[in-house]
């Protein structure tokens, strides 16, 4: 299979700059305009209001521009969204993942490996950087979110429902994720530890740990 | 013009409880959206006081959970909402011209709807097992029977459909009035700025309301009589109905106070607003997009057509840039005094700029993958609902105030308030938007130390304490205006629409006689005619 181009935290970055740049140039914009208005335009006793001329056209311009950044926006927006929820027929990896009050199930399946923790025993989300993995989300019982902080990702996790997704890990990531979606007393403890590798030291671990149980 | 009619009396308690005037109930609406706030304020100062630093010190999670669940839905459906249409509706009657709104005991009967709803979720409190603990949206099924047991929910769902079936009577009656009491000259294209505003805030209203109300019928039946949305796609059909009504309140809770700010800016740059035409054209674009834009809140349940939904959240940007221009280019050329008024009119627009901009960032979904459901989404909507609802609410209040009771506010208190809120806004919400980004979900009572989150929360909760006072400074400010009257005569403002041709506070029927009307801005019509004999 092809090797992934860029992994989900810089398939972000690259995103999140060209929206943070377009936003922070209109907001000096507008706030300049504002002050300008404010000091120049201030009462003064005696002084007569003026009726600056050409604001007309220059809405327009100034509408044709919005529209224009709007649409550059949207262009980036869905070229980098078909990437990150492109779906690939041949996955380096599978994992299927049980959300639950409150708590993590990782499953690796056909090879008997299966991780499970919650609360002050997070489990362990082992990947290989690089590769495309798959996963196949669902819960056990009300709506939870699969986040993971550092990859800039989330997905929900429904009962009754399986969800797919691919990602693709930086290498050497060692990190916290948790769950998002506000799921009931005991949320803000539904931690888990992401660990990714390189593809032959998660083949090693995956043969270390087959048919193994528990926790890495 | 000189006002004949006799003043209003003072209301006894018999006439705050039974009045129907549309002034009446509008003031009992709003003086009771403003005692929800403090109490929904003061469970943010609670939340924020637990989140000074990690560990659990005040609160229990399982009092926590309730605390912001309340806050939310609170603030949302008994606040700002109500906040919104009581400025309607004491206003769009006088700004029209009409002595009274159409139905106003139907109206009467919206505002005890309104207030039961809210007492009926706050009730929760008293219960054994607590208020409503699923947060403003009540996501099923978190919110079904086997999550959440217990009466706490129950009145949660019963007080919610109450309090947004009053608001959508009120909402109602306004937008009927608009249609059919306007005064002779009162052309629908003369309307204020202020009025076209409420016209499209409530046609979003009585579009969107009666799908929430289906929403907490078909909830309240799931917990009590059997399941109805514990299906595969139960869960995401409950956050279809609920955003159908939840992104539209969003723009129900912001134009009134973009319609207030129009209105005190054209006032205070003594000028006519500029592009009046742009900025109605903008608001039905803006309306009518409001109505497809729902799912841009479920981008992360892989369940919505993303780029749909994207591109009309994102297309929102265009009529929103009409309107801030035309606001500003009303500035410029005229003759701008800085009063208080205006002081919170240019606090929403340069606050309401930032929640607005950070909107755009969450309309990508490869962005709200990240950020969607952290503290940074929690900061983008305090920057539009405080930063810019909020603040255009203090506009009205330090405008309207001398027409509603006869008195001017302090300036001086007023400007200190503005200094205290924009302060405190800055400095509560906009670390938000760094611990969102470096990984804090929203809706928890605690972090972990090593996370990194302790010190913007610091500085999160030092300014929730700064806003705290500038509100205490503002019911200083009323207590002391009200006991030291300064009369404000019938125009204080040099005000340009038809609330400021009659006596402060307005008579019953709210006028002896009305200008002549031949544009949106009569007052001003007359000023200027005077000016040109002179």
């Amino acid at each position: 299979m092809p090797p992934a181009s860029e992994t989900n935290s810089q398939e972000f970055e690259g995103l999140f700059t060209l929206y943070m740049v377009i936003g922070g140039a209109i907001a000096v914009l507008v706030l300049t305009a504002i002050a300008y208005a404010v000091i120049r335009y201030r009462h003064r006793e005696g002084r007569r209001r003026s009726e600056p001329r050409g604001m007309k056209p220059l809405e327009a311009i100034w509408v044709a521009c919005v529209a224009g950044l709007v649409i550059v926006l949207l262009v980036a927006t869905f070229r980098t969204e078909e990437r990150v929820d492109a779906v690939t027929d041949d996955p380096a990896q599978n994992i299927e993942v049980l959300a639950f009050q409150w708590g993590w199930r990782f499953t690796y399946p056909g090879t008997g490996i299966t991780t499970v923790g919650s609360g002050a025993r997070p489990p362990t989300l082992v990947v290989p950087a690089g590769e495309t993995v798959r996963f196949d989300l669902t819960s056990r019982d009300v709506i939870h979110s699969f986040w993971i902080p550092e990859l800039r990702f989330k997905r929900d996790a429904f009962p009754n429902r399986t969800t797919t997704f691919d990602l693709v890990f930086d290498p050497g990531v060692s990190t916290t994720a948790r769950c998002a979606e506000f799921c009931g007393l005991d949320h803000d403890q539904m931690d888990f530890q992401v660990v990714s590798m390189s593809p032959s030291d998660f083949e090693r671990w995956l043969r270390s740990h087959e048919r193994g149980q528990g926790a890495p | 013009m000189t006002t004949i009619a006799p003043p209003m009396p003072r209301p006894g308690p018999a006439e705050w409880v039974l009045a129907t005037d549309h002034k009446r109930t509008a003031a009992r609406i709003a003086v009771a959206a403003f005692a929800f706030f403090i109490a929904s304020g003061v469970l943010a100062l609670l939340m924020r006081s637990e989140l000074a630093q990690p560990g659990l010190q005040i609160v229990s999670t399982d009092t926590y959970n309730q605390l912001f669940t309340m806050h939310g839905s609170g603030m949302i459906y008994l606040v700002i909402t109500p906040l919104a249409l009581a400025l309607g509706l004491y206003f769009v009657p006088l700004q029209v011209g009409a002595a009274d709104v159409v139905a106003p005991r139907l109206t009467a009967f919206g505002f005890w709807l309104y207030l039961g709803g809210g007492l009926t979720m706050y009730s929760g409190f008293l219960t054994s097992t607590g208020a409503g603990k699923a947060g403003w949206t009540a996501f099923y099924p978190l919110s079904g029977e086997q999550a959440s047991p217990g009466p706490g929910m129950d009145m949660w769902i019963v007080g919610v459909a109450l309090a947004v079936a009053g608001m959508m009577i009120v909402a109602a009656t306004i937008l009927l009035t608009l249609i059919r009491q306007r005064a002779p000259g009162m052309d629908i294209t003369r309307l204020a700025p202020f009025s076209w505003s409420m016209f499209f805030t409530c046609a979003m209203t009585v579009t969107s309301f009666p799908v929430l109300i289906v929403a907490m019928g078909l909830l309240f039946a799931d917990r009590n009589l059997g399941p109805i949305f514990d299906t595969p796609g139960g869960p995401a059909t409950y956050q279809n109905l609920f955003w159908f009504y939840g992104h539209p309140v969003v723009y129900i809770m912001f134009f009134p106070f973009l319609g207030v700010v129009a209105d005190v800016v054209a006032t205070f740059s003594r000028r006519r607003l500029f592009g009046y035409p742009f900025l109605v054209i903008s608001l039905l674009a803006f309306t009518g997009l409001s109505m497809s834009v729902w799912a841009h809140h479920m981008f992360a349940t892989g369940q919505v057509n993303n780029e749909y939904y994207s591109l009309t959240s994102t297309a929102l940007a265009i009529p929103a840039g009409v309107e801030y221009f035309d606001v500003i280019a009303t500035m410029i050329g005229g003759a701008v005094l800085l009063r208080t008024p205006m002081l919170f009119a240019l606090g929403f627009l340069s606050l309401f700029l930032i929640g607005g901009l950070t909107g755009i960032v969450v309309g990508s979904p490869p962005l709200d993958y990240h950020v969607h459901d952290t503290y940074f989404v929690v900061a983008h909507f305090h920057y539009t609902l405080f930063g810019g609802s909020m603040m255009g609410a203090f506009a009205a209040a330090y405008y309207w105030f001398p027409k509603v009771t006869g008195v001017m506010l302090r300036e001086w208190i007023g400007k200190l308030q503005f200094a205290l809120l924009f302060i405190g806004v800055n400095l509560t919400f906009f670390p938000m938007f760094l611990l969102g980004y470096d990984g804090m979900p929203r809706r928890v009572a605690d972090y972990a130390p090593e996370a990194g989150f302790t010190g913007n929360n610091r500085l999160a909760t030092i300014g929730a304490y700064v806003i705290a006072l500038g509100i205490a400074a503002f019911i200083a400010n009323l207590v002391v205006s009200l006991r030291r009257r300064e009369p404000a005569g019938d125009d204080p403002w040099e005000g340009q629409t038809l609330e400021w041709a009659t006596s402060s506070p307005p008579p019953r029927l709210n006028f002896s006689g009305l200008p002549p009307i031949r544009s949106y801005a009569p007052l001003l019509d007359l000023r200027e005619a005077r000016e040109d004999e002179g």
